[in-house]
């Protein structure tokens, strides 16, 4: 009996997996049929759990490509202000995002695009996480190829998007704060458990020293402690690339209000993808505990 | 209504469990039960009605936990941010919460009959003294109880968990007891209020908010989150199924991630013992040495 159980279990993971491969291949088929409202009529009628997913595709095939120009500083200039628009549109937008990784071999470039249209869409702060702290080990790849789409996508006058990069525990960007530059983050999970843990270090080193009682010790002086230098908010998206269901170590102090969108793979990833989750996003309400 | 609800699993229920069993079981489940006010406001219920329902889709969902072989739930019943409610609303929450922990004591010979174990999890000085004292009563009486555990966290939110560990160690350090060289990871998480049980293997938030709310975060850091769109009161057993196989389907990912993960933290440690013998080697060999975890399929 449990021999069966144990294939049947099988059986159903095989279905599921099917599905969810049916339902990829027809989500990238369904991005070049525009027209073709029978066959996503079928598609949905077939697949029901996708259902939810296309509409969000209706309003990106909505959304025409106007690249057509054949002057590159004007595609440049025209993609520029839709970004820019796309994001005035929205009726919230994150002012600080989270990129999670949770694929295995990272591709720099489609990070580096969407660090770029998250500026080019007007959100301040870009945090960029991988569990593994690939990004972190590589930071200057990562950077060389963010700056490196900066000028593909943006054109080289690209000056007011100039990037802050910051890494970890450099206080000489503090005179920075008041800039309106957008900044990039490059995370890794050491700056999730083990920053809290060396913030709670701190403080008992100054219990020790006589220099404050235990009693003192409250959630915003852990919350200062954790913030470091720039008083960057706490990110209120967090968009996850890869099949994994888990933060995966991201940041655990700061993701106490923050949405969570799945998307499949930042492999090959569009712009459109992104600007679904955004939309995703500026429709959520938070109520606060209220 | 009771806290513990008997009852089989009809045929399908019973067969489908079977099929689930056979695949990885998550051993402790987390849930934040939302959405009784939107399921009240959709059955034009009072609010306070709504909350009842869903205290007894509890009920309901532990019973089903327990033919799963689930030994472990924990569940937000209140967060400290919901005292910014409507007086009104926080305290029919107390009240009902009175009711339920004042019939959890009538009830004390079946919870010793079925093994389960109470546990409160928060601030608790924030609540009502009374509502305190039956918590401690409920608690204490259970407490040896070992066959599966309730963790219900009410006056609840990480932060304050996290803080409050924080400030225990620094207390530790105050008294002597530790240095603040002693300060880890792992003291950090045995001072936290869950420190009596295993991290969540999942967590699952309904009413189709895709937000944590300030619940465990530092617990769940490698738990399957399942965001489903079900408000809670209409929490069914399907829905249940739906959340332990995308659990399963995460399963092996999350595992190896999170093997990689303790061997890159714990090979600093190893590379300087190992230091100590062999003087040459790096913190590259000891990865590679330990390569074969990565074959884990």
């Amino acid at each position: 009996m449990a021999l069966l159980y144990g294939l049947l279990w099988r059986l159903l993971l095989v279905l599921v997996h099917a599905n969810r491969a049916l339902v990829s291949w027809l989500r990238v088929r369904l991005r070049s049929w525009k027209g073709r409202l029978w066959e996503r009529t079928m598609a949905a009628l077939v697949l029901p759990s996708a259902l939810a997913r296309f509409p969000d595709h209706q309003k990106k095939l909505n959304h025409n490509n106007p690249d057509a120009n054949a002057n590159p500083v004007n595609r440049t200039a025209s993609r520029r202000s839709r970004w820019l628009s796309d994001g005035r549109s929205l009726e919230k937008l994150p002012v600080h995002i989270g990129l999670l990784v949770a694929e295995e071999e990272p591709s720099y470039t489609d990070i580096a695009n969407l660090v770029v249209w998250c500026m080019a869409v007007g959100i301040s702060y870009v945090s960029v996480y991988d569990n593994h702290g690939i990004f972190r080990k590589n930071n200057s790849r990562m950077l060389e190829e963010i700056v490196k789409q900066q000028q593909d996508l943006l054109g080289v006058d690209g000056s007011k998007y100039n990037v802050e990069f910051l890494s970890n525990g450099s206080d000489k960007h503090q005179h920075h704060v008041v800039s309106c530059r957008p900044t990039v983050k490059v995370l890794s999970p050491e700056d999730g458990k083990q920053t809290i843990v060396q913030a709670a270090q701190q403080l008992c080193r100054s219990v020790e020293n006589k220099e404050r009682s235990s009693k003192d010790i409250s959630v915003s002086m852990l919350d200062i402690l954790l913030r470091e230098s720039k008083n960057i908010p706490d990110p209120e998206l967090v968009v996850k690339f890869g099949p994994v269901d888990s933060t995966l170590g991201f940041l655990p102090w700061h993701i106490r209000l923050t949405e969570f969108i799945s998307l499949p793979s930042h492999r090959n990833v569009s712009y459109e993808d992104l600007l679904g989750a955004l939309q995703q996003y500026s429709a959520c309400q938070q109520r606060l505990g209220q | 209504m009771s806290w513990i609800r008997e009852g089989e699993l009809n045929l399908l229920e019973k067969i489908s469990a079977n099929i689930l069993k056979a695949g990885p079981m998550p051993k402790h489940v987390a849930f934040i039960m939302d959405g009784n006010r939107r399921f009240a406001r959709k059955k034009h219920m009072e609010r306070q009605e709504g909350h009842m329902q869903g205290f007894n889709k509890l009920a309901e969902t532990l019973r089903w936990c327990k033919h799963l072989n689930i030994q472990e739930v924990t569940v937000y019943a209140f967060s400290i941010e919901n005292f910014k409610r409507t007086q009104d609303e926080v305290d029919g929450l107390m009240e009902l919460a009175k009711q339920k922990f004042v019939k959890l004591l009538e009830e004390r010979d079946n919870l010793e009959k079925h093994g389960v174990c109470i546990r409160v999890l928060g601030d608790l000085n924030m609540l009502p003294l009374d509502l305190q004292q039956l918590i401690a009563k409920a608690v204490v009486t259970t407490k040896a109880h070992n066959k599966c555990f309730l963790n219900v966290c009410f006056a609840y939110t990480s932060r304050y968990e996290i803080t409050n560990a924080v400030r225990e160690m620094a207390w530790g350090v105050e008294q002597g007891l530790i240095k603040a060289s002693d300060v880890s990871e792992a003291l950090l998480s045995e001072c936290l209020y869950s420190n009596n049980s295993p991290n969540p293997d999942l967590l699952i938030r309904t009413s189709g908010e895709v937000r944590l709310s300030d619940f465990l975060l530092w617990q769940t850091s490698h738990s399957c989150l399942v965001f489903q769109s079900v408000l809670w009161p209409e929490y069914s057993f399907w829905n249940l199924c739906e959340a332990i196989l995308q659990y399963q389907l995460n399963y092996k990912t999350i595992q190896v991630r999170l093997i990689i993960d303790t061997v890159c933290l714990l090979s600093p440690i190893l590379e300087t013992a190992l230091q100590k013998v062999y003087k040459d080697i790096s913190e590259y060999d000891v990865i590679i040495s330990l390569g074969f975890i990565k074959q884990i399929p």
